[in-house]
C-alpha cells in the first residue's frame, strides 16, 4: 500500500477527520487509483467496526471514525465519479433526519456503517421535509430511504414521508427503513415500514436484506 | 387547590457557591459567544428587536447577559395552575413538591414484558386510576401515546380527549403537527381551566420551528410552559457533568429568554432530562446515578434564577420489567431529586424511557412519592412531639406507648403506610398467599377502578371537545396525514360503544 493510502487508513483509525481529508486531497494530486482509496477507508472503518463487535473500542471511537470518513469519503466519491470508473454498490441509499428533528448521531453511525458495508450513501442532514427525502431520492436513483427521528414528537413526521412516497408513485421504488430512539418494531409495522432495526450495526443486516445482497 | 409536599429543610447541594458561579458564567458567555440556533424567523426577529446578536443567515442569536438576567427576574418564582375544578389547582415553586405521571409510549403485557398499544379503555382506565392515587397531584403529557386505532398523527389529540374526561387535574399537553391550535380550543372550551404548555429545545443548543410555533401557540393563550431538553452527556453535551450542566443550563436558560421576550411574565417552569449515553448501544442510560446527580445540581442553580425546576429522568427506567432494577432505579432518582430542590417530579408509571408505562408501576411509584413526601414534610420538633410528660408517665418497663392517646393522635401524622408493600411478618406471609407489591398493586388496581369514579364533563363541554376532535380529525386526513386503512380502523372505535361521545 502507498503511503498516502497508509495514511488515509491510519487517520480513520485515529479518528483525525482533518487528517483524513488532507490525505484524501493529497491522494488525488498523486493521482492514486479513487477505488483504492476508498478501499483503504473502507478497511479502517471496518476494523473500528470489529474492534466495536469485540468490546475493544467504544461508541465515541466508532463515532470518530465515522465522521473522519464521511469528511474525506465526499472528496474520493467526487474523484471516482469524474474519472468515469463505477464503485462497486450495495445499492443506492438516502439518509436524513425527520422535519422537526434536528438530532444527528444515530443516522451519522448508520451513514458510516452502511457507507462500509459497500452501499453508496447520501446523508441529506437533519430537518429534513418529505418533498426533500423525495428530490434527493430522485436525483440519486435510490433504492432505500432510511429516516431517523429521535424524538416521540417527530416520530409521525416518518408517517407523513411515507404517505408523500404513495401519493408521487414512488413508494414501491424504494425501501422506507426506520430508526432512532422514539421508534419501536410496532410503530415502524404501523407506518408501513419496510425495516427497522434499534441498532446500527443491525440497521446494516436489514439493508442488505432488503436489497437481497 | 392541590397541596402536593413541603420541604421542610435546607435543601442538598452538591456544589459550593463558587462552583454554583462558576456553572452560571459558563452559561451566560455560552449564550453570548456561542449562541443558540432558532430555526425560526419570528422569534430571530424578536431576539434582535430586543437587542440580542442575530445572524440571520445561519439563524444564530447570541445574547448579551443583561438580556439574560432580566429574562430571568421576569419569570416568576412562583405561580398557579387552574385546574377544572378549584380544589385541583396547582401552585407551582417555592418548597412544593408535586408528582406526577411519567409517559410511555405504550403499556406493557405483564408476561412478556413486550410494548404493546393500550386499548381506549385501557387508557381511560389509566386516568382514572391517576385521579384517584393519592399522590399524584397532576398529569404531565400522554401518559400512553394514544390507543390502538388512532392514527398516528392524532395520538396526541385523542389522549388529550381522555384527560380531559376521565380527571379534573391539571394536565399538560405536548405538540405534533401543530396539533397545539385544537388543544388549546378544547382546554379553552371548559371554562376557567388552563393546562401547561409542553415544549423543548433540542441539544445541543437548538430550537426547532416546530417547536419555537409551540412557544407562540401557548404563551399566546396564556398557558404556562413546562419547557425540556433532553441532553445526553457525551452525546449532545460535553460528557463531564459540569460541562453537560453549562450547555444544558444555556439551553433552558434560551428558552426561557424566548419565552420571556413572547410575553413579559410568562409562567415557566424547566425540566432536567440529561442522561449519559451509554458507550457501547449508544442510547440513554436511565436510571444512572449520573442523572440523579446532573438533576440535583440542575435544582440547585435553577433555584438561584427563581424558576421552578422539574425532575424528569426519575421517571423512566433501563430496566424493561417491574423489578428490583426498575425499584432502585426510580427511588434513587426521586429521592435526590426531592431533597436538592426540585419542584415537580414527572414519575410514576414509567417503565423503560418513554415507551412503556403501566398503571400497576403507577401504584408501586405512588407508594415511592409518599416516602419521599413523607421525607420531605421533615422532623416537627416541639412540645407535643417531644412527649416529656407522657415519657416521663410511662417510664422503663413494663410501660409501653402502644395504647396512649398521644400515639393514637400522632401515628397517621408521622408514619407513611405505603399500600402496596409487603410488611407482614413472615408467619402471616406464609399463610395468606406469600402476596409480593406487585400482587398488592393488582389488588389495589381493580379497587380503585371499581371505586373512584372521576367527575365526568358537563354534556355542553364534552360537546364542544367532541366537536373540535372532529374537525382535528377531518383537518388531518385533508393533509394526507390518515390514510385509509387507519381511517377505516378508526372510524369503527369512534363510532362503537367504547366511544360514547361521537353521538
Amino acid at each position: 500500500m502507498s503511503e498516502v493510502l497508509e495514511e488515509l487508513r491510519k487517520s480513520i483509525l485515529e479518528y483525525d477527520a482533518d487528517r483524513a481529508e488532507e490525505y484524501a486531497l493529497r491522494s488525488i494530486e498523486e493521482k492514486v487509483d479513487p477505488l483504492k482509496s476508498f478501499e483503504a477507508m473502507t478497511k479502517a472503518i471496518n476494523e473500528i467496526g470489529e474492534g466495536f463487535k469485540k468490546g475493544e473500542r467504544w461508541l465515541p471511537d466508532l463515532v470518530g471514525g465515522a465522521d473522519a470518513m464521511l469528511r474525506a469519503a465526499p472528496i474520493i466519491e467526487r474523484e471516482i465519479k469524474k474519472r468515469g470508473v463505477k464503485r462497486q454498490s450495495l445499492g443506492v441509499v438516502v439518509a436524513g433526519t425527520v422535519f422537526g428533528d434536528i438530532h444527528s448521531i444515530g443516522k451519522t453511525m448508520v451513514c458510516a456503517l452502511l457507507s462500509a458495508e459497500g452501499f453508496e450513501v447520501h446523508d441529506i442532514g437533519i430537518n429534513v421535509r418529505a418533498d426533500e427525502y423525495i428530490r434527493a431520492i430522485d436525483e440519486n436513483g435510490a433504492e432505500i430511504l432510511v429516516l431517523s427521528a429521535l424524538m416521540t414528537t417527530t416520530a409521525p413526521e416518518m408517517h407523513k414521508v411515507i404517505a408523500f412516497l404513495v401519493e408521487k408513485g414512488l413508494r414501491d421504488r424504494v425501501k422506507v427503513m426506520v430508526g432512532g430512539g422514539a421508534i419501536t418494531e410496532g410503530f415502524a409495522k404501523n407506518i408501513g415500514a419496510d425495516g427497522y432495526d434499534p441498532t446500527a450495526p443491525g440497521a446494516v443486516k436489514v439493508a442488505r436484506s432488503l436489497v437481497g445482497r | 387547590m392541590t397541596r402536593g409536599f413541603r420541604r421542610r429543610f435546607r435543601p442538598l447541594e452538591l456544589l459550593s457557591e463558587e462552583q454554583c458561579n462558576e456553572v452560571h458564567h459558563g452559561m451566560l458567555e455560552v449564550l453570548e459567544k456561542t449562541g443558540v440556533l432558532v430555526d425560526h424567523e419570528r422569534a430571530l426577529d424578536l431576539f434582535r428587536d430586543k437587542g440580542c446578536r442575530v445572524d440571520f443567515d445561519n439563524k444564530r442569536v447570541r445574547m448579551p447577559s443583561y438580556i439574560v438576567e432580566e429574562a430571568l427576574q421576569k419569570a416568576p418564582a412562583v405561580f398557579t395552575v387552574r385546574a377544572r375544578d378549584g380544589k385541583d389547582d396547582i401552585v407551582i415553586g417555592g418548597d412544593t413538591v408535586y408528582f406526577t405521571l411519567f409517559p410511555g409510549m405504550d403499556t406493557v403485557d405483564l408476561d412478556t414484558w413486550e410494548p404493546r398499544s393500550p386499548t381506549l379503555r385501557e387508557h381511560n382506565e389509566y386516568i382514572a386510576l391517576s385521579d384517584a392515587l393519592p399522590n399524584c397531584h397532576f398529569l404531565a403529557c400522554y401518559p400512553y401515546f394514544g390507543y390502538k386505532g388512532v392514527p398516528e398523527v392524532l395520538k396526541i389529540l385523542e389522549g388529550i380527549a381522555v384527560k380531559l374526561r376521565n380527571t379534573t387535574m391539571v394536565q399538560t399537553c405536548c405538540y405534533s403537527h401543530g396539533c397545539e391550535r385544537f388543544t388549546v380550543r378544547m382546554v379553552e372550551a371548559i371554562e376557567g381551566m388552563e393546562a401547561m404548555g409542553a415544549t423543548h429545545s433540542a441539544p445541543p443548543l437548538s430550537f426547532s420551528r416546530e417547536m419555537v410555533d409551540t412557544y407562540f401557540t401557548y404563551l399566546e393563550a396564556d398557558f404556562p410552559l413546562w419547557i425540556g431538553g433532553g441532553p445526553v452527556l457525551g452525546g449532545t453535551t460535553p460528557v463531564t457533568i459540569a460541562g453537560s450542566m453549562v450547555v444544558s443550563n444555556a439551553e433552558m436558560v434560551a428558552a426561557v429568554v424566548l419565552s420571556e421576550l413572547i410575553r413579559p411574565g410568562a409562567r415557566v417552569m424547566v425540566h432536567d432530562y440529561a442522561l449519559p449515553i451509554n458507550m457501547r448501544t449508544g442510547s440513554p442510560d436511565f436510571g444512572a446515578i449520573e442523572a440523579v446527580m446532573h438533576q440535583a445540581v440542575f435544582n440547585q442553580t435553577w433555584r438561584r434564577y427563581g424558576i421552578p425546576a422539574v425532575s424528569t429522568n426519575a421517571g423512566p427506567v433501563s430496566s424493561k420489567k417491574i423489578d428490583f432494577q426498575c425499584g432502585y432505579e426510580k427511588a434513587f432518582a426521586a429521592f435526590s431529586a426531592a431533597i436538592s430542590g426540585v419542584n415537580v417530579i414527572q414519575f410514576s408509571g414509567g417503565l423503560y424511557g418513554e415507551l412503556a408505562a403501566h398503571p400497576l408501576q403507577a401504584i408501586l411509584d405512588d407508594d415511592i412519592a409518599g416516602m419521599v413526601g413523607r421525607y420531605l414534610e421533615g422532623v416537627s420538633v416541639n412540645a407535643d412531639t417531644m412527649a416529656l410528660d407522657l415519657i416521663e408517665d410511662v417510664g422503663p418497663i413494663p410501660g409501653n406507648y402502644v395504647g396512649r392517646a398521644h400515639t393514637r393522635e400522632w401515628w397517621q401524622r408521622e408514619f407513611f403506610t405505603p399500600k402496596a408493600a409487603d410488611r407482614l411478618p413472615l408467619p402471616e406471609w406464609l399463610k395468606t398467599g406469600k402476596k409480593d407489591c406487585l400482587d398488592y398493586a393488582r389488588e389495589r388496581l381493580e379497587e380503585l377502578l371499581s371505586t373512584h369514579k372521576p367527575k365526568r364533563l358537563a354534556d355542553e363541554q364534552e360537546e364542544k371537545i367532541e366537536g373540535i376532535m372532529r374537525e382535528a380529525r377531518e383537518y388531518y386526513r385533508k393533509k394526507g396525514l390518515i390514510g385509509d386503512s387507519e381511517w377505516k380502523e378508526y372510524m369503527a372505535i369512534i363510532e362503537s360503544d367504547e366511544y360514547p361521545y361521537s353521538r
